[in-house]
């Protein structure tokens, strides 16, 4: 039985923001309404019988099988996703996020955390930082990080402290070197932004040991960990899958350190703007206030039809699913990485991924000030040449110069990729030979 | 040339989607007759030529492999081009409104989601802000996380006091800073119900000019008026007729006509503001659903801009229905009791608890403790006026939503209502 840490706990770790939300008045009243026959003129919502959206019927591709899955959604199901609904998310869909952590990382209810839905993930990780960090603070964030999360950073003003990462994904040593020696007159950071399966840029993955070594720190330095998940189930390499950080501080003295962001994007689809947090619940009751007041809830209408096709499927055919899906990126990484093999010998430098969508690799243009620029080349030559790839300095929680690279191998077809990185083969050269 | 992407898709888990549409059968069978219509009808529309593809029974839509894939992959920040598109088009049909008038368009997740971004980029803490009130009160703590001071602007039966708006503009302290946004909702106000006239939007739009404020026009009822006078038109369409234009920020739902669990909002205003909401979407939620939009456009673009009339002409109808009904029953049980205004759009009626004196020997002001109480105890609830004044200071008046109930549980509801205010009366 896991120990949860207390409520009270999380006051320091709440913003000030975070503590100025109110609960909204009007649903205060709502309780009100479950006292037997009682009639209700409380709730302004509109009549769905006005809604001209009768059934939605779809196919689906049945991971048990080769033939499509037809799902019909009709009746009182439907009326659910034409209608507002609950602020955290509708309980069907909430239900089956509870079953599957439940399978996947061996966390219940009852723990001291609960789960909410997002428009997608980056929709929870925008306010969760809101809901922790104060403007001017200090945060912890792995660097290279994904660019989309700095801004949020920025917004806040933050103190970006950047903790190295390598082939084994985040360093303790570097973070446990930060935290040493951290100026005792100076508050610690509070939070620490980690995407432990191949992260993006750098594709790496983090080891358990890795991951046991920072929980051992945020135990002892105190600070929690944002644990941005979205390729959890693109895992494709050949080692034992590491436990999330989730599953794995069940075996920490007290649970309750640990906010899980959880994405559908890569592996439903990105367009329907789906995600789920599972977090300590003081910190998950300040985000639902934010969500009520920002946009008011996630779409009814999505998580019903997502619900819809989970439901479908089973947690079986998920499991399913999401393999499949890993299987496509690892063969469509196969093929980046030989064309890479074949083209780029001698002129990059990479570790192979495990898991996600993206190759980060050094372009080694032995520029005579030994300095590197990828920015510079990718804007100049690389596009002149015919190729784009993403310059590693936006990655960069502080913007420095790199000679990184990020590619996503997820779309190209095989011949477009054999270009492509042709192409970036005699931008190197013509590089090298214009310094040279 | 060869672009290596920022995004990866796989291919999708989704293969179709169909949405079967239809006028739903409770609806059709409240349907006024065609022959109602006649004395409403223009020389002109009679004269049209009738629509080959009238929207009527129900149609099967259904979306291509294209359309699918668009609505399952990211999108832009500010929405699909051809929803987009839609819009303006709505917008030129609705309010005379042209593209080349430097004002764009958003598609946001339902219009609290562009509210909130609109507020975030035009206020600044502490700033004050003009609010009429009663409030929508979902937007109080937009402003209230901001610390706005919120100034009331007063209503009444014909919409906003521009009266009310004059004074407060004309005595501000010349040492502070004049408010930038007045937040209004002009068409079937929550929680009043009331419609603002023509004559007071032209004084508010005058106003606006004079003291350099922008109006915040939240009108998602603007679908849903059923008054038996001409509908005035929005502040987006009057605002063409002054020397500049670019004053309005318009924001449009389709909640209450299409659906309130899609969440599907539009913001039309001048480009500088639709930039600023769209950074702060690509940081916090990257942008509105693709998937519901593209099930919403297929359906609009399927009705055509009529169908979509004729659609929000059958649901106004409907709530007109609903209004009559509750009205009924309020005259029935509550005439000397409470007393209101009737609604001409929208589904909410504001009325106000008659409860007697007070201690003091003033009127009882406090419905909130009457519903938490007396009509509690009688089995019936309505919203207390407070939560929809900025101040948050008492009011005898209450909202009741007039949306849901069947006519049974409406006379009910009221008759409840005047058990709990004469008990209240008696108790005094």
């Amino acid at each position: 039985m896991v120990k949860a840490l207390p409520a009270e706990f999380y006051q320091t770790f709440l913003s000030d923001a975070a503590k100025e939300r109110k609960p909204s008045p009007i649903r205060g009243l709502y309780p009100l309404e479950a006292k037997p026959g009682v009639i209700s003129l409380l709730a302004g919502k509109p009549n769905s019988t006005t809604f001209p959206l009768d059934g939605v019927k779809l196919t689906a591709r049945d991971p048990s099988s080769s033939s499509p899955v037809e799902i019909e959604i009709g009746g009182a199901q439907l009326q659910e996703g034409l209608q507002y609904g609950p602020t955290a998310g509708l309980p069907c869909l909430l239900e089956w996020v509870y079953g599957l952590q439940e399978l996947e990382h061996g966390r219940k209810k009852g723990e001291g955390w609960r789960a909410s839905i997002g428009s997608g993930s980056q929709d929870l990780i925008y306010k969760a930082i809101n809901a922790i960090v104060n403007p001017g603070e200090p945060v912890l964030v792995e660097s290279p990080v994904y660019a989309g999360v700095l801004p949020m950073f920025e917004a806040l003003h933050c103190e970006m402290i950047e903790v190295d990462t390598d082939a084994y994904g985040i360093s303790a040593d570097s973070l446990r070197k930060v935290l040493e020696n951290w100026p005792a007159s100076k508050p610690k950071p509070k939070v620490l932004y980690t995407v432990p399966y191949g992260c993006n840029p750098t594709g790496m993955t983090a080891t358990q040991e890795r991951r046991e070594a920072v929980l051992a720190l945020a135990r002892e330095h105190n600070f929690l960990i944002l644990e941005d998940d979205p390729y959890y189930y693109l895992y494709y390499g050949i080692g034992a899958r590491a436990p999330s950080y989730f599953a794995l501080e069940a075996q920490q003295p007290e649970v309750g350190r640990v906010l899980r962001f959880d994405s559908l994007s890569k592996i439903l689809s990105s367009g329907i703007r789906i995600g789920f947090l599972c977090g300590p619940e003081p910190i998950m009751t300040v985000i639902d206030m934010h969500t009520a007041v920002a946009s008011l809830q996630t779409p009814s209408l999505t998580q019903t039809i997502t619900y819809a096709i989970l439901n479908a499927w089973g947690y079986v055919g998920f499991k399913k699913h999401t393999e499949s899906v890993s299987q496509f990126y690892r063969e469509k990484r196969d093929v980046f990485e030989s064309a890479m093999k074949k083209h780029l010998n001698g002129l990059a430098e990479w570790t192979s991924p495990e898991a996600g969508m993206f190759i980060w690799f050094k372009l080694v243009l032995n520029s005579p000030d030994g300095e590197d620029d990828s920015e510079a080349l990718v804007r100049t030559k690389a596009y002149e040449r015919g190729v784009l790839a993403l310059p590693g300095t936006i990655f960069l929680p502080n913007g420095r110069k790199t000679a990184y690279v990020r590619a996503a191998f997820s779309l190209l077809p095989e011949p477009d990729v054999n270009e492509a990185v042709k192409r970036l083969r005699d931008t190197i050269l013509d590089a090298r030979q214009a310094s040279a | 040339m060869t672009l290596t992407p920022i995004v990866g898709q796989h291919d999708a888990a989704v293969n179709t989607v169909q949405v079967r549409v239809g006028v739903n059968e409770h609806l059709a069978n409240k349907t006024l007759p065609a022959e109602f219509y006649d004395r409403y009808l223009s020389r002109a529309a009679k004269n049209r030529q009738p629509d080959p593809n009238p929207a009527s029974d129900e149609i099967q839509l259904e979306l291509s492999p294209q359309e699918l894939a668009v609505g399952l992959q990211y999108s832009l920040t500010r929405g699909l081009p051809d929803l987009q598109e839609w819009v303006y088009g709505l917008q030129t049909t609705s309010h005379g409104r042209e593209k080349d008038e430097g004002w764009s368009v958003s598609i946001g997740a339902g219009s609290q989601d562009l509210i909130y971004k609109a507020v975030t980029a035009l206020v600044n803490p502490g700033e004050a802000v003009l609010i009429e009130a009663p409030v929508y009160a979902g937007v109080l703590p937009i402003f209230q996380t901001l610390d706005c001071e919120m100034i009331e602007v007063e209503t009444d039966a014909q919409g906003i006091r521009s009266d009310s708006l004059r004074s407060t503009l004309d005595s501000w302290p010349a040492s502070k800073p004049k408010p930038k946004v007045l937040y209004t909702v002009p068409f079937g106000c929550n929680p009043t119900g009331m419609t603002a006239t023509l004559k007071r939007r032209l004084e508010v739009l005058e106003l606006s000019r004079e003291h350099g404020f922008l109006i915040l026009e939240d009108d998602p009822y603007y679908y849903l008026y059923y008054g038996t006078t001409p509908r005035p038109p929005s502040y987006f369409d009057l605002e063409k007729k002054q020397p500049e234009i670019g004053r309005v920020v318009r924001f449009d739902s389709l909640s209450k006509v299409l659906s309130s669990g899609i969440r599907l909002g539009f913001v039309s205003a001048p480009e500088p503001i639709v930039r600023a909401m769209e950074l702060h979407t690509m940081m916090a939620n990257l942008q509105p659903s693709s998937l519901s939009q593209v099930i919403a456009l297929k359906l609009l673009k399927t009705w055509g801009y009529a169908g979509f009339r004729a659609h929000t002409e059958r649901v106004s109808q409907f709530y007109r229905e609903k209004r009559d009904i509750f009205e009924v029953a309020l005259r029935r049980h509550l005439a000397g009791l409470a007393e209101w205004t009737t609604p001409e759009a929208g589904m909410f009626v504001w009325f106000k608890l008659l409860l007697g004196t007070a201690a003091d020997g003033g009127p009882a002001e406090d419905s909130e403790s009457i519903i938490r109480t007396k009509a509690f105890e009688h089995g019936v609830l309505a919203l207390p006026g407070t939560v929809f004044l900025p101040s948050g200071r008492k009011t005898a008046y209450v909202r009741a939503s007039f949306s849901l109930l069947p006519p049974d549980e409406v006379n009910e509801a009221l008759k409840r209502l005047k058990v709990a205010i004469i008990d209240a009366r008696d108790s005094a």
